[in-house]
Order: structure tokens, then C-alpha cells, then sequence
């Protein structure tokens, strides 16, 4: 080591992030090693799962949990929670579906969609970061508003009635692969280009490591908070397209309660820190992708729906207790 | 009264990374004696005394009382070894009962269940000894700050401690309240408790002391009898010997125009603050903890609301009203509380060096242009010579100077032309405390008008061109800048009682 360096060169953050990219962590083992075992064990026991049709199934199903994480996950690295993406997201689908239903536009529509959800995503966002109000209690209260709202505007029916265009484009495939999957990597790719190398994104980093370090430097703290959880409305929004068009239908059921403790555990799989601060755009969708090939393998080997959420809830527990492991003792 | 220490602590230290909060420090305390212990903010007092209440391990250093040598653990361990800590009034449980809040630590319990009589009957008794008769299911909420610290030093008593740790008992305390606290401390001595009190205020210990201890910078510097000691000679050794090395600019009295006038400012504890600061000029905030020296800088950028008062800061030529956030966004800031409010711990140096000028940065995509970020960090890492493996060294790992470099060089980024640092050589060795002080000096020439605070006289007076004395919330003096160390400490002292600077 040279001379003039009076720290040990062992621990580097990343460009500018923490942890460091190249460094291999406890976390990042743990997922692969569990990723391989699932697969392992579904090669031995259902060798449907690696059926043409199945994998791409689980692309599919990742899309729209992959796209929710991806919009979780910045409000999650500035030290947020948002609970009523799910919900929020059923709502939209509900009122493009009711706007589609008489007679309207599918475009139109489908602007309806996510132009609501990005609408009261901004609603936490200014509830958050301009009233100071605790992120978990007003998602929470989101939540429960925005489903009541869906099943008193649907009367607790599914809405069908989309117009055939709506389908023709949103169900397309390109070389045999849904359009969903293409819109989660544009999104992901969008948005972790706009975490890791925007202003934006290094406020959000730098509010959830710091917030009162962060508005001394002059980072705009409320204006940065109040966009994250836009930003997740955002995501949501466009989940609402791609999911009522391939279920043919909306419903307030779309955005159950299971659904969001996917989101979450998405995120906390994919190393997002619970804590705020750290994680990556790319690892939320990972995460994504291995709750969904977990709920799918579960399927395919027919166990029962509850232990299926009994074995997600350790999951999830489990990768928090990483992510404490993870975090120095203050 | 023996003649060994009933307490002793020897050869003390503790690093953190970045910051030496110990170095040798000692401190002995006998039954049925009081010991003051002194110093300055950060002078080691808080490490000192977790270090015996078992919150924090030593790096090095023995504790032994009674002639054994102990290891607290934990708060529950010291504890067990008769140590006992009277907080100020911050360990409180508000919407509790007197009672409740006496036995928070342990309740007395009949058959698993909370024995609420034999409870207030014995937290009566403990108050009682206090000379207290404060109905015992009163909320505590509902109590004043005197009777809060009865409850206080009941709860601590309820253990039959054999060492007794006031913080600052008397900072909220009315005459009368203090009187009390001082009978119940000799009351305390007579049972032949160890007492270490810690306090600001000087005059106090000559009330209720039988020694004193002072610390500074994390080293014991001092330990007399209170019989043959002054409280001037006390200050002096808490501020230490003026021997931190020569001017770095010679004061001077042709600046620029004023940049900076503030008229009439109040909020907070903050009292019709009038005050201007030229281009290129050095101005020192001087005054004691509590003085409103930092919030006074807090409220100019708005870290802090106003109540009152008005901003001009000069701008093509001419002085223009401004708000606080609007002065936030020109001013460079180094806050008292480095790794608290300055930095992002686990980001690089890069990312903390550059996260106050990333809107200067950016591609015609509006995303950060890391090639000019680089040229950014790496020119400021060798301008201000931060010692590093590299920029993406997490800025953690680094010393407590090449910290406080890394917040000073992300405001240089931004070529501020106005500088509040508070506190800004806190911690630093020596070295590392001149070569920010040359900064500061380097950036008034380039025209910056600075303002800034310290605990050490001797720092201010390397590099200011004027003093601003304060004393609760107002300006009481203005110094020129040939004051003598002398002048400095006289308009301290003058402000009365509170004596330290902290």
C-alpha cells in the first residue's frame, strides 16, 4: 500500500455507491445459492417449469411485479415505503377500464391509467415529503383508499370489455416474447440509468443514507422525496395497462394485499436496503424474478396457496435479516 | 476518608474512525467527595463517562473501584457495581407517574404483577430522602424541570448507588431548585457517595466540589483541589495554553463592500442579531455553549426558522433582500456535527465531493457527466491534499482531517462567496487543524466573505479580522482584530455565571 494512504484499500464504495460494485456479499451468495437450489430441485421434481411456455409464463408474471419493485425501489433507497402501489395500481386499471368501457379511446385509456396512478402517487409524495407525514401510515391509508374507491366504482365485478385494439398491441409478441417483458426492461433499464447517473438519483441515495446531511448539501430533499413516490405511481400506472390487458379484465382484486408483500419482498431480495440508502434498480428486478419462480416452482409442485405465502413470508424475513447483518452497528 | 481513589480510571482512550475522542484520560473520585469534571464540548467528558457506565469499551485504559478492576458491558452491569447516572431530564417517560418512571428499570412486582402500592409507597420514601413530597402518580409530563430532576436522582438513588454521575444538573434549574440540588449532592457526600458533576458553569464547583478534573482535545489536562484553584485558572486550562501556532493573515481593515447585512434577526433563542460581513473579510463568532453562536448560523441559511428580521446579501453591485434558502443555495456550510450533517458516510469521496455541484455536471442529457465529476474530485483530493487510496474510497474510512477536507472541498466546488463554519477544526490534530484554518484564510483572499465559529480562541485568532462576541441569543460585543487573547476572554467572562466555552 502506498504510503500516503492511511486507510486500507479493502473497502472502496462504487462509483459512488455504497457496499461496491464488484465486491461479492453475503446477500448476493445467499440469492444465487437459493436461485440454483430452486432450480435444481424443479429440474429433479417438475420438469415442466423449464417448458417453453412456463418460462415464458414466469417472464410475464415478473413483468408486472418486476415493474412495481422497479418502482418501489427508489422510494424504498430514499428511506420510504410505499404499500398502496398495488392498490393504486387496480384503481387505474379500474378507471381506464371503466373510461374503455364507454366507448373511449384505448389510448386515451390507457393515459387514464397511468396518469391516475401516477396522480396519487404524487399524493404520497406531498403527504411525505412536504407534510412530514410518516411514509408507512400514509401508504397504508392510500392503500385502503384507493381499493376502496376500485371496488365501490366496480361494485366488486371484474370490468371486461376492453376494445380489441387495446389487446392487439398490448399482447403482441416479438420474437415470441410478450411486450410486457420488453416494457420491464425498458423500465428498468430507464430507471436505473436515472438512479445511478442523474441528479435525482443521487439525491435519493443521498436522502436515504442522510437526510440532514443531505439538505445541508444542498440537495433538494422534499422535491426529490415527493418524485420518488410519483415515480412509483408512475410504474404502477403502466403495470395497470400491461396487467388488465393480459387478464382481459380489471378488478380491485388485481392489487390484493399478497401483491404488495410481493413488491416488498421483491425489493428486499434484490438488496434494496429496508433501511434506505442502498440497492440497485437491477436487483429489485432480479428479486422479482426469483419471488416469481418461487411462487411458480411452489405451484407447479402443488403446494398449497398458504404454505406458498408461508414460505415467501420466511423469504422475506430471512433476506431482512441479511440486510441487518449488512448494516454497520451505529 | 482512605487515601486510594474509591474510583479510578487510568490511562483511558478510544478512537472512532476518524476521530480520537480519548487519549489517556484519567480521572479518580473518593467517598463522600464531589469531583468536577471540565471541559469544552467534544474535550472527552460524554466517552469518559459511557466508558464507566458501560455504553462504551475503552480502546485501551483500566477502571478499578474499590481497589478491583471492573469491565462494564453494559448500563445494566455498571449498574450492578453501585454506578448510577442522573441524566438531564432527557431519560424521562413523560406520560408516566413519578412512581412508574422511579422503578422504570425494574418495577417492584407481587405474584408477576406490578406491586403498584409497595411501588408509590417506596418511591414516596426515596423522594422523602430527597426532602420531596411530590404526590408519586402525578404524570411526569406535568411536572417542572426542578421536580423532573428529583425524579431523576430518585430513580438513580433507588439502587444505593456508590457512585453518583450528575450531567449538568442545573442547565434548566431556578436558584431556588439549584439550592435544593446542592443539599441533596452534600446530602449525597454525608452518605459517602462518589460524586462526579458535570457542569458548565464554572462557579458551581466552588459551591460543591472538593476537586476538579478538566479535560481537553480527550486528555486529562488537570486535576486540583478546588481549595487551590480559581475559576480563571480553570478556564485557562479548559481552553488551554495560546500555543497553536502563529497568525496565517494578518488582520486587516480595507475589504471589500459589505456582501452580507443582517438586521433585526430573531427565532428561536435568537434576540434582534444585527451584523455584517464583508467580501474577503474573516468575522469570528466568540461566545460560550448556549451563546446562539451555531444556531445564529443555522438561521441564515435556514437550517433553522426565523421569527424576525431581515437578509440583504449584495448581488450586481447592490444589496439585495434575500431569504435564508435563498443564501443556502450560495453559501458554503461546514456544520459543528461532521459525520452527522456533513458527510454520506458510506458514498465515495467522489460522490461527497461533488454532490453539492452535480447541476454544474450534467451531460446535454441532464445525466451527471462522471468524467468531469472525476476531474472534479481528483483536482480538489490534490488541491486540498486528501489522503486517499483513491476517489472511491468510501469516505468512512477516512481520518477526521481528511474528512472535514472532503466537506470543505465540496463547498469550494460551488465557489461560494459566503463561508459559515461552525466548529470546523473539532476533533482535527494539529496538522490537520492549521491546514483548514489556511483554507478558510485562502478563501476570504479569493473575496469570500467568511463567518466563523470556534470553541478555541487561539484558532480564531489565527485568521480573523473582527469578533463578534455573543451571549444568549444577542451581539454583545465587537472586537477588532488585534484583540488579545486577554480582550477574547474577558468579554467571555464578562457575560455572567455561565463561564466555559463548550
Amino acid at each position: 500500500m502506498a504510503a500516503s494512504v492511511d486507510q486500507p484499500a479493502g473497502r472502496r464504495a462504487g462509483w459512488w455507491g455504497a457496499g461496491g460494485r464488484g465486491a461479492i456479499n453475503t446477500r448476493q451468495v445467499v440469492t444465487a445459492v437459493l436461485f440454483v437450489a430452486i432450480l435444481v430441485l424443479l429440474g429433479l421434481l417438475a420438469p415442466s417449469f423449464f417448458r417453453r411456455n412456463n418460462l415464458i409464463n414466469v417472464l410475464v408474471q415478473t413483468s408486472s411485479l418486476g415493474l412495481m419493485a422497479v418502482g418501489m425501489a427508489p422510494v424504498m433507497i430514499a428511506g420510504g415505503i410505499d404499500l398502496s402501489i398495488p392498490a393504486n395500481m387496480a384503481l387505474g386499471a379500474v378507471l381506464g377500464a371503466l373510461f374503455m368501457g364507454a366507448g373511449g379511446d384505448p389510448v386515451v385509456g390507457s393515459l387514464v391509467m397511468v396518469g391516475a396512478a401516477t396522480l396519487v402517487g404524487l399524493l404520497n409524495g406531498i403527504a411525505v415529503a412536504v407534510l412530514g407525514m410518516i411514509p408507512f401510515v400514509v401508504t397504508l391509508a392510500m392503500m385502503t383508499v384507493t381499493t376502496g374507491a376500485a371496488v365501490w366504482l366496480t361494485h366488486s365485478v371484474s370490468l371486461a370489455g376492453f376494445p380489441d385494439s387495446f389487446f392487439d398491441v398490448l399482447l403482441a409478441r416479438v420474437g415470441g416474447v410478450p411486450l410486457s417483458v420488453y416494457v420491464l426492461v425498458a423500465a428498468a433499464a430507464a430507471v436505473g440509468l436515472v438512479m445511478n447517473a442523474a441528479p435525482f438519483g443521487r439525491y435519493v441515495y443521498a436522502i436515504g443514507i442522510n437526510p440532514r446531511a443531505a439538505r445541508v448539501a444542498r440537495v433538494p430533499v422534499r422535491a426529490a422525496t415527493c418524485a420518488s413516490y410519483a415515480l412509483a405511481g408512475l410504474m404502477a400506472g403502466i403495470t395497470a395497462v400491461l396487467l388488465s390487458a393480459r387478464l382481459g379484465s380489471a378488478s380491485a382484486n388485481m392489487g390484493n394485499d399478497g401483491v404488495v408483500l410481493d413488491v416488498v419482498s421483491a425489493c428486499v431480495v434484490g438488496g434494496i436496503s429496508i433501511y434506505g440508502g442502498a440497492g440497485r434498480v437491477v436487483g429489485a428486478v432480479l428479486g422479482a424474478l426469483l419471488i416469481t419462480v418461487l411462487s411458480n416452482s411452489l405451484n407447479l409442485l402443488g403446494v398449497s396457496y398458504y404454505l406458498n405465502l408461508m414460505v415467501k413470508g420466511v423469504v422475506i424475513v430471512g433476506f431482512v435479516a441479511l440486510d441487518g447483518l449488512r448494516r454497520p452497528a451505529a | 476518608m482512605s487515601d486510594a481513589a474509591y474510583l479510578s480510571m487510568r490511562g483511558l482512550s478510544k478512537s472512532y474512525p476518524g476521530v480520537v475522542a480519548l487519549r489517556d484520560a484519567s480521572l479518580d473520585a473518593w467517598r463522600g467527595e464531589a469531583v468536577a469534571l471540565m471541559g469544552a464540548n467534544g474535550a472527552g467528558k460524554s466517552t469518559l463517562m459511557n466508558v464507566l457506565g458501560g455504553v462504551t469499551a475503552p480502546d485501551a485504559g483500566t477502571v478499578t473501584i474499590d481497589g478491583a478492576v471492573v469491565r462494564p458491558r453494559s448500563p445494566r452491569e455498571a449498574l450492578g457495581l453501585g454506578i448510577a447516572f442522573v441524566h438531564q431530564e432527557l431519560a424521562m417517560l413523560p406520560s408516566m407517574t413519578v412512581a412508574e418512571n422511579v422503578f422504570a428499570d425494574g418495577f417492584p412486582t407481587r405474584f408477576g404483577m406490578i406491586d403498584g402500592v409497595t411501588m408509590q409507597r417506596q418511591a414516596a420514601e426515596l423522594l422523602g430522602r430527597l426532602g420531596c413530597d411530590l404526590p408519586t402518580d402525578r404524570a411526569v409530563e406535568t411536572l417542572g424541570p426542578g421536580d423532573r430532576q428529583m425524579v431523576e436522582i430518585a430513580r438513580a438513588l433507588r439502587r444505593a448507588p456508590r457512585i453518583m454521575i450528575f450531567d449538568e444538573p442545573t442547565s434548566s434549574l431556578t436558584n431556588r431548585e439549584k439550592r435544593r440540588l446542592f443539599d441533596i449532592v452534600g446530602g449525597l457526600k454525608r452518605d459517602g457517595v462518589a460524586i462526579i458533576y458535570i457542569t458548565h458553569f464554572v462557579d458551581e464547583i466552588f459551591d460543591i466540589c472538593e476537586r476538579a478534573t478538566v479535560m481537553r482535545n480527550g486528555a486529562t489536562v488537570a486535576t486540583s483541589a478546588v481549595a487551590r484553584t480559581s475559576p480563571a485558572e480553570i478556564v485557562h486550562q479548559m481552553l488551554g495554553e495560546a500555543d497553536s501556532g502563529e497568525r496565517l493573515a494578518d488582520p486587516s481593515a480595507g475589504f471589500g463592500p459589505v456582501a452580507l447585512e443582517v438586521r433585526g434577526l430573531s427565532g428561536g433563542m435568537l434576540r434582534d442579531i444585527d451584523l455584517t460581513v464583508s467580501a474577503g473579510e474573516v468575522v469570528g463568532l466568540w461566545g460560550l455553549l448556549g451563546s446562539g453562536r451555531t444556531e445564529l448560523v443555522r438561521a441564515l441559511i435556514g437550517l433553522d426558522p426565523i421569527e424576525a428580521g431581515t437578509l440583504r446579501w449584495r448581488s450586481d453591485d447592490r444589496l439585495r433582500p434575500v431569504t435564508p434558502a435563498g443564501l443556502h443555495r450560495i453559501a458554503g456550510i461546514v456544520t459543528e456535527d461532521r459525520r452527522g450533517e456533513g458527510l454520506l458516510l458510506p458514498l465515495s469521496t467522489r460522490a461527497n465531493l461533488s454532490l453539492a455541484s452535480l447541476r454544474a455536471l450534467l451531460t446535454p442529457l441532464r445525466l451527471v457527466d462522471r468524467g468531469r465529476e472525476e476531474s472534479l474530485a481528483s483536482d480538489l483530493i490534490v488541491r486540498l491534499r486528501i489522503k486517499v487510496s483513491g476517489s472511491a474510497q468510501a469516505v468512512g474510512t477516512l481520518s477526521g482531517g481528511n474528512q472535514q477536507k472532503v466537506v470543505v472541498g465540496r463547498w469550494l466546488a460551488t465557489k461560494p462567496r459566503l463561508f459559515l463554519l461552525d466548529e470546523p477544526t473539532r476533533g482535527l490534530d494539529v496538522g490537520a487543524k492549521t491546514e483548514i484554518l489556511k483554507l478558510t484564510a485562502e478563501l476570504a483572499r479569493a473575496g469570500a466573505a467568511v463567518l466563523v465559529i470556534s470553541s478555541e480562541p487561539d484558532e480564531l485568532m489565527r485568521i480573523c479580522d473582527r469578533y463578534l462576541v455573543m451571549s444568549r441569543g444577542r451581539i454583545t460585543g465587537n472586537l477588532s482584530g488585534g484583540a488579545t487573547r486577554a480582550d477574547l476572554l474577558a468579554a467571555v467572562s464578562a457575560a455572567p455565571s455561565r463561564m466555559a466555552t463548550a
